[in-house]
């Protein structure tokens, strides 16, 4: 009898161990960390593209009424940089994201474009071939001024016409202060930045111009309308029709408040897709 | 005999009239029945307001799951308040991404979907089937213990 008693606890002390090991076994598995991302190996092609959007390339109604019409929208890219980094870079954690930075991808030269060619859907900026497959979350340019051909001399040269009420200006715009943008993921209707093996994946720089001239489309106490300077303070400046102007020479020309305005406008005109992107003045 | 017989066809027919009945009755009655569960899960709520604090009502939500970044696993809708549910797979544990895009304004946040949650979800009590198995064994191993053991003594 004591032999089948000592037997039974024997079995139970087992059993009640087994429960224990399976307790810690399942916290293990639910403890256990997967890959946050999809693991994609080997290299591919990253294409890296500049969009002006339908408002450069259709032209748009601005803020204050006057309807807008580019020929050229030209923008000059330089250092561009796509990064893959662990965690995914965010633009909430700043400019010092270089411990992250798992793969990096140089495309050498300087790029102009033009985003007003009805082609440009978006812009071919250039590629970089063979290069890691994985997410690409990060990308890093400059707007700098373009040393020669149609835009020297300017980071963005817009060149269009603006009408309103029977009144036409024929307009040249030239920004020339040096910029550089830090995006993350691209944020809009498709993914970008995702490469696979043998596959290609598109980086986009995207430039939003509403963000310059506002939108008639939107109410006039939105966001995007009291940020904008519009186009009615350039209108101002045109002699006979026409205006031809540099950023240097609005300083003096604009008044101040209008100045500092268009000065704000350029650290927020570049976006990845619809995400926002840092920006400073490099010069 | 012949009373018997008849006796036993009633029956049979009674028998098989029940049974139809039994079997038609559950069909009739789950046409127009409602069976309603609560069963508390982990869910994720999102707000997505615009620089301004003003709720970005109606924004176009996209959810990706980390195994799958190229298609969403679910889309949907703000409400007007900039809020919307959902509850991840939580066998797809890591990073899940969720986009909130309207009039050409958008952003994106990640979020750390673990499988301990899965575990806090779909069994609030915290033990798994296995477990219950293994406890329902060692009860049951007691039990018969216990009246073999008294068993043996009396005789």
């Amino acid at each position: 009898v004591n032999k089948f008693l000592g037997l039974t606890l024997f079995f139970m002390v087992i059993l009640v161990a087994l429960l224990f090991t399976t307790g810690c076994a399942t916290e293990q598995v639910v403890g256990e960390e997967q890959p946050a991302e999809e693991v994609l190996e080997e290299a591919g092609t990253l294409v890296f593209t500049a969009n002006g959007e339908e408002f450069i390339r259709d032209g748009f109604v601005c803020k204050d009424g006057w309807e807008l019409n580019f020929d050229h929208a030209y923008v000059t890219l330089a250092s561009v940089s796509a990064f893959q980094t662990d965690p995914p870079f965010d633009t909430e954690m700043g400019w010092e994201f270089e411990d992250l930075v798992q793969v990096r991808v140089d495309l050498a030269g300087v790029h102009t474009v033009d985003l007003a060619d009805p082609e440009a859907d978006p812009a071919l900026v250039g590629e970089a071939a063979a290069v890691p497959a994985g997410r690409y979350n990060a990308i890093y340019w400059e707007m700098v001024r373009a040393s020669a051909g149609p835009a020297e001399g300017y980071v963005v040269l817009l060149a269009g016409t603006a009408e309103k009420d029977g009144e036409i200006v024929k307009f040249s715009l030239g920004l020339d202060r040096e910029v550089a943008y830090l995006g993350g993921e691209y944020v809009g209707d498709e993914r970008k930045g995702i490469l696979q093996d043998g596959g290609s994946a598109d980086l986009e720089m995207t430039f939003h111009f509403d963000h310059l001239f506002g939108d008639f489309g939107e109410a006039p106490d939105d966001e995007i309308n009291l940020e904008a300077l519009g186009f009615g303070p350039l209108a101002a400046l045109a002699v006979e029709g026409t205006l031809e102007v540099s950023l240097s020479d609005l300083e003096t020309m604009l008044a101040a408040d209008d100045y500092e305005l268009l000065l704000a406008v350029m650290t927020h005109l570049a976006h990845v897709g619809e995400g926002h992107a840092l920006a400073e003045f490099l010069d | 005999m012949k009373k018997t017989k008849d006796s036993l066809a009633l029956l049979g027919r009674i028998s098989i009239l029940s049974g139809l009945i039994l079997l038609i009755f559950p069909l009739l009655a789950s046409a127009h029945g409602v069976d309603i569960t609560a069963v508390p899960v982990n869910a994720v709520e999102i707000v997505a307001l615009y620089d301004s604090g003003q709720p970005m009502a109606g924004g176009q939500v996209a959810v990706y799951a980390p195994d799958e970044p190229l298609e969403p696993w679910l889309t949907g809708t703000c409400d007007q308040e900039g809020r919307f549910f959902f509850i991840p797979d939580y066998s797809r544990p890591g990073l899940w991404e969720i986009q909130v895009r309207l009039a050409g304004h958008g952003d994106l946040i990640r979020l750390e979907v673990t499988a301990a949650e899965e575990a806090l979800a779909s069994d609030p009590g915290g033990l798994t089937l296995l477990q219950k198995v293994v406890m329902a064994l060692v009860v049951s191993w007691g039990a018969v213990g216990t009246a073999l053991y008294f068993s043996r003594r009396q005789s």
